[in-house]
């Protein structure tokens, strides 16, 4: 027995909006199946609301207004210029792009040529044929369950399908640089797939940042599954650093890490007014590290919102989690971090923290850890902690003659540090300062 | 010239008066000891001076050159001249020394008009101030103070005051936690920076100190006001006779 539930206008909207672009999307019939399998799916699911207990303190029913036009098939006239500025700091790091522009490959945006170790091929050409289409939709059918990972399913436009070869080591990171861009307010779904063969190591960013004078409102949902193969080293980070003021990021990371090798994942989320920042991490194979970690900036009526599951499957992996968040304004910081450690699982070593700085008395900080552990030789620890800036700290930098609002941010970026500094990419970790630095000036 | 007239203080919050009409004159070239039992109103003083905002003045006043500082914030107060030494350092995790030292150093440097460093002119200044000081260069790398054994942070604490070249330098009980090799050194980068132009307050609960620091004049502080002052051989009376005369246990 199902109660039936009266549909949100943004639901509804999503519903019809389907059926109208359906054909514009590419895709082999499989994939086309596959597309109408998962709006079905959304239909009967609807946004999460807070009665799903994963969502409780995001409540995309009641959050999210309306469903915004998905528009990948319109042209947005760009130049390289305009890819710089959108990049803001992320211009300065050496990197090979591949840019999608409202939820389309932009090539001519691109770098140019290939990266010597890595096929990268956008999903939109690879969704049309058999074997590009089976590998960038493998797993999906398992997602359905999540209505937001469903709706990316049904309507995801573009994004990169990226193969590094076994035994490669790329000589600069592959940045995936997603612009929103226009006057015209958007939805996005992008999808990126990436494999890391045996023994490669590399460094991907991906990138979620607006063009000046865009729309102030947009919508995007991304999924990102990448597969890190044995002995493999992957620098994985994420930006999404947008300048609108009614921007939702509905973001998912699937990671799976197989034996011996290292991931490390970094988030920094900054001028989102909405966001969910999924994070699923299973362990594949024994003694793999995951270090994750990440920086949410959030002021006025922002809702930032991670939300992580790490399945210890096999013996002998070690997790570190440090999330970290400075919030002024009405602002509203959620870390939920669920670590399972499964009866296999012995010699797990795991350790999650999460840290809020808060810098007004209406912002408000939500921290629900969560250990599964059905191993019984482990070492596991979380912990979390919120704080307003340290008066006595503040007192001992102004004594020294630093006026209050540098000693303010002074002691903010140290704060925010520590987890930037898990960043093992110089270059990287001082692009991701450089934003905070402009969010906080 | 510092002036301190019928200064009292309470604290913000609650209304317990500490300090209960404190008259003070500390001339230009001169070093003043504030010696005084626990609990006398000695680091209270200190932080009222350097403008914390715990504290709140009930009565009289502060004036440093002729002005007072009571409504300058703390930042504004190290611009014209004012150094705390604090008893007990903090530690700010993450913000390297150098960091530190040098957005300090061209804060005031901004606020008195004078041309900011370059990072070589900084470098080399703070190479030869913390030699003076036996500190390595390579720990100012370190966050601050963190990680510090007692003695580096206070000689932490005079580098800073050596590089921001205060006017005022008061010195909350900066021989505390100071082996004797340490004292001596502490003590070297004091006195070093005694001149015509600086006044110095030296606050204080041992006499030991002021063997190294010698002092124009000292002032017992008990239960809020100066009880007695006078020459530096006040300090030696006091060592021998303890605080007892001022309503005091020995220690």
């Amino acid at each position: 027995m199902t109660v039936a539930v009266m549909k949100t206008k943004a639901e509804q909207s999503f519903a019809e909006g389907f059926s109208e672009v359906q054909e514009k999307l590419p895709g082999s019939t499989a994939v086309r199946a596959i597309r109408e399998e998962a709006a079905q799916r959304f239909a009967e699911l609807g946004l999460p609301h807070r009665r799903i207990e994963e969502w409780k303190y995001t409540d995309l029913r009641n959050q999210v207004k309306d469903a915004l036009p998905p528009r990948s098939g319109e042209k947005v006239a760009m130049t390289i210029a305009d890819v710089i500025v959108a990049l803001g700091p992320l211009a300065h790091v050496d990197a090979h792009r591949v840019v999608f522009v409202n939820g389309s490959h932009r090539p001519e945006l691109s770098s140019p040529g290939g990266l010597a170790g890595v096929n990268i091929q956008s999903l939109a050409s690879a969704l049309e044929t058999a074997e590009g289409g089976n590998a960038a939709i493998a797993g999906i059918a398992s997602q359905h369950s999540d209505a937001v990972m469903a709706l990316n399913t049904a309507y995801m436009s573009d994004g990169a399908v990226v193969q590094v070869e076994a035994g490669a080591a790329l000589d600069k990171p592959l940045m995936l640089v997603h612009i929103r861009a226009g006057k015209a307010p958007c939805f996005a779904a992008v999808r990126n797939v990436i494999e890391v063969g045996a023994k490669a190591s590399a460094r991907i960013v991906e990138a979620f940042v607006s063009l000046p004078g865009a729309a102030g409102d947009g919508q995007i949902n991304t999924v990102t599954q990448v597969n890190v193969g044995e002995e493999a080293v992957v620098t994985h980070v994420k930006v999404a650093a947008d300048a609108g003021e009614g921007v939702t990021h509905l973001s998912n990371w699937m990671s799976r890490i197989a034996k011996s090798a290292e991931y490390r994942g970094f988030q920094l989320t900054q001028g989102v007014n909405l966001a969910r920042n999924q994070i699923r991490i299973d362990f594949d194979g024994e003694d793999a590290k995951l270090d994750l970690s990440g920086v949410f900036l959030g002021r006025g009526s922002d809702h930032i919102d991670t939300t992580l599951v790490v399945d210890h499957a096999v013996p002998s992996c070690e997790s570190r989690e440090l999330f970290k968040g400075v919030l002024d304004g009405n602002a509203r910081g959620i870390f939920q971090g669920k670590i399972i450690v499964q009866q296999a699982a012995q010699k797990t070593d795991g350790k999650q923290m999460s840290q809020a700085l808060l810098l007004s008395e209406n912002a408000e900080f939500d921290s629900k850890p969560e250990l599964e552990i059905f191993a019984d030789d482990v070492v596991c620890g979380h912990g979390a902690t919120c704080a307003e800036l340290d008066k006595d700290l503040m007192f001992y930098c102004q004594s020294r003659g630093i006026p209050a609002e540098i000693a303010k941010v002074l002691l903010i970026e140290s704060f925010i540090g520590e987890a930037v500094d898990q960043i093992d990419d110089e270059a990287i970790g001082e692009a991701v300062m450089a934003f905070a630095r402009g969010w906080l000036s | 010239m510092l002036e301190i007239k019928n200064l009292h203080v309470k604290i913000a919050e609650e209304d317990k008066p500490i300090l209960k009409g404190i008259d003070l004159v500390v001339p230009k070239g001169e070093v003043h000891a504030i010696m005084g039992p626990n609990g006398s109103g000695k680091s209270t003083l200190a932080y009222v001076l350097a403008g914390r905002d715990d504290y709140e003045v009930t009565d009289g006043d502060i004036l440093w050159n002729g002005e007072s500082i009571l409504e300058m914030a703390p930042d504004e107060r190290a611009a014209s001249g004012v150094f705390l030494a604090f008893q007990y350092p903090m530690e700010i995790p993450g913000v390297a020394g150098l960091t530190f030292l040098r957005t300090a150093a061209n804060a005031v440097r901004r606020k008195r008009g004078k041309e900011e460093l370059t990072t070589p002119e900084f470098m080399k200044l703070v190479k030869q101030k913390a030699g003076e000081l036996n500190i390595d260069v390579d720990m100012l790398k370190r966050p601050v103070n963190v990680g510090f054994s007692g003695g580096e942070k206070k000689r932490s604490e005079i580098l800073q005051m050596a590089l921001l070249e205060p006017t005022l330098c008061v010195l909350d009980e900066t021989d505390s936690g100071l082996d004797i090799d340490a004292l001596k050194v502490v003590s070297d980068g004091v006195n070093a920076l005694r001149s015509p132009e600086r006044a110095m307050v030296v606050i204080t609960h041992y006499q030991r100190l002021l063997n190294h620091i010698v002092p124009d004049k000292v002032h017992v502080l008990a239960h809020g006001r100066i009880q007695r002052s006078g020459g530096k051989e006040l300090a030696l009376e006091l060592e021998k006779s303890g605080y007892a005369e001022f309503g005091e246990k020995a220690a």
